[in-house]
């Protein structure tokens, strides 16, 4: 399988505003990434750990200060039309679009700038407002919408080209539950004619459920890259243990035990029991066992737990 | 030709649903107000043509101006810039084609003004010569949205280019000898003067409202499209070099 977006070495900085001691911002620092053709790779990281740069250096708005990076083979920097030509880009949240005019007019600008005219413009808008269930609001302002309406419509704008690469930028913020579940399944139909996605997001659920592969980002630096279920397992010491039934001197027993980080009783009576090695995890299973404890289960990490857990959980502070 | 067509569409659409867009529609009667009643109080109801044309012209021009600047920091903060510079399309023909929708509008002030003169002042300005004044006017408005775009430009890399923008309208009215003929400017500065497409506009607009023949008409029209045409290159240029600056710098959206 040959890779639709290729970065080596991709080094992007930007001079430091005075009063931050002169010198530069790392944006990214050296990115070396590659994801195959018609996968969906997931992008996940804290504010400021570097995703916008990367979005903005492959859609050829911003250049790299040093190393390369290529759309379907075409250099970013150099042939910056042959990858403006094949990639989409999808924003999130309530900008990016034309509030006091229709969703079909939103579309034909946006169809225009890609070179699309008259007949055909006309054809591509209607078979996308169909596509993402606005066609029957084709002829509303756009700014009575709600939310999830809007990112509908980001999406249908990202795809008025035909993108054999789209960039989803936070796609689902402020869909409901089942408009969520609808874009999931358009992300399964984009994959299936066959093109790359690119993701970013703070929602691991949906990592989890739509990416074939997720890289975890941070200050600049690629932290790991492999399939939502690999990435869990590599952290299997963050394996824990739930049971049901343990009494107060069992659960004392099991918070004793080296290599139990954490063992607490929650609220419905469920004991969960925090290991950080397979070990500890096999001792904290025989123990429930010799205890008569019949109703327990091991817990693999989620994607959320592995993303604290290589990122840190560092609350609202935002990268420098 | 098909971008500048649908982007022209588009922003006529965008125009008639923003209203506020073409305030000119508003201001240019006022002034047209002002002018005529400066007029009559010197009793010089000859000069109805310079109070009825003046305000057109200047609130085109600084339409213009205003839609340049306005169209860049509009598409910032509406987060909609960087999409459109990432699309292949040719963003200064984006940027003129949409510039010119709005002046193109805004020509519908010279029926205002038109109206104003006659109907609480009582002057009927005749139109002695209606091609020479259309097409005077369509010219007109495209070589304002040409030279605007290099306005356009300046926005793209000065988010505080407004000021400058405000320098740009008065010495304009003068030097474009839309206040006064050119031919009262003082001799040194008409050469200047002519260098300013709104000079050979306001001198052919009120040739097509005087009964005489129309004296050289299409060379002066040729100079308002060459000047206009000048303008669009110079504005075109700067938008090329000033975006791969920002691509560099990385301040396209910064606001």
């Amino acid at each position: 399988m040959t890779d639709a977006v290729e970065t080596r070495s991709l080094r992007r900085t930007f001079p430091a505003r005075a009063g931050r001691g002169g010198g530069e911002i790392v944006a990214l620092g050296g990115v070396d990434l590659s994801i195959p053709s018609g996968s969906v790779r997931g992008l996940l990281g804290p504010n400021g750990a570097g995703k916008t740069t990367l979005c903005k250096i492959l859609s050829t708005v911003l250049l790299p200060s040093s190393g390369t990076a290529s759309v379907l083979g075409h250099d970013v920097r150099h042939e910056t039309l042959a990858v403006k030509r094949s990639i989409g880009v999808v924003f999130g949240g309530d900008r990016g679009l034309y509030g006091r005019l229709t969703p079909r007019q939103n579309l034909q600008l946006w169809g225009a700038l890609y070179d699309l005219h008259g007949r055909a413009l006309s054809r591509r808008v209607d078979e996308l407002l169909e596509r993402v269930g606005l066609s029957g609001r084709a002829r509303d302002r756009v700014d009575g919408f709600s939310r999830g309406m809007k990112q509908r419509l980001h999406l249908a704008r990202g795809l008025i080209s035909d993108p054999r690469v789209l960039i989803l930028d936070e796609p689902t913020s402020g869909m409901d539950p089942v408009a969520v579940r609808d874009f999931r399944g358009l992300i399964g139909e984009l994959t299936a004619e066959g093109r790359t996605l690119l993701l970013t997001t703070h929602d691991m659920a949906e990592a989890e459920a739509v990416c074939d592969e997720v890289t975890l980002i941070d200050n600049g630096v690629l932290l790991a890259t492999d399939t939502p279920a690999r990435l869990a397992a590599r952290l299997s010491t963050l394996e824990r243990v739930e049971a049901d039934g343990v009494a107060d001197d069992v659960l004392a027993g099991l918070s004793a035990l080296s290599g139990v980080s954490k063992a607490h009783r929650e609220t419905g009576g469920r004991v969960v029991v925090h290991t950080t090695t397979p070990a500890a995890t096999s001792e904290v299973l025989a123990l429930l066992v010799s205890a008569g404890v019949t109703a327990l289960r091991t817990v693999r990490p989620s994607l959320e737990e592995v993303y604290l857990h290589v990122i840190g959980d560092r609350g609202m502070l935002v990268s420098p | 030709m098909r971008l500048f067509r649908d982007a022209f569409r588009f922003q006529a659409a965008l125009t008639l649903r923003s209203p506020d867009t073409v305030h000119v529609l508003v201001t240019a009667p006022l002034y047209t107000v002002v002018f005529m009643a400066i007029s009559r109080h010197a009793h010089r109801t000859d000069l109805a043509a310079y109070a009825v044309l003046a305000p057109v012209l200047m609130s085109l021009w600084s339409l213009a101006l205003l839609t340049a600047g306005d169209l860049i920091s509009r598409e910032r903060s509406r987060g909609t810039l960087e999409a459109m510079v990432a699309t292949p399309a040719s963003f200064p023909v984006v940027v003129l084609a949409r510039i010119t929708a709005v002046t193109t509008i805004s020509t519908v002030s010279f029926v205002e003004s038109w109206l104003v003169a006659w109907w609480p002042f009582g002057v009927v300005v005749r139109v002695e010569h209606p091609l020479t004044l259309l097409w005077c006017l369509v010219l007109s408005a495209l070589a304002m949205a040409g030279t605007a775009s290099a306005m356009s430009a300046l926005y793209v890399l000065l988010p505080t280019a407004r000021t400058l923008q405000n320098s740009f309208t008065y010495p304009f009215y003068l030097l474009g000898g839309i206040l006064v003929p050119v031919s009262y400017l003082p001799e040194w500065l008409r050469p200047l003067s002519r260098l300013v497409f709104l000079s050979w506009s306001s001198d052919l607009l009120r040739s097509a409202l005087s009964p005489a023949p129309v004296v050289d008409e299409l060379p002066r029209l040729a100079a308002i499209a060459v000047l206009g045409a000048a303008g669009c290159a110079v504005g075109g240029l700067m938008i090329t070099r000033i975006l791969r600056r920002v691509r560099s710098t990385g301040t396209l959206a910064r606001t």
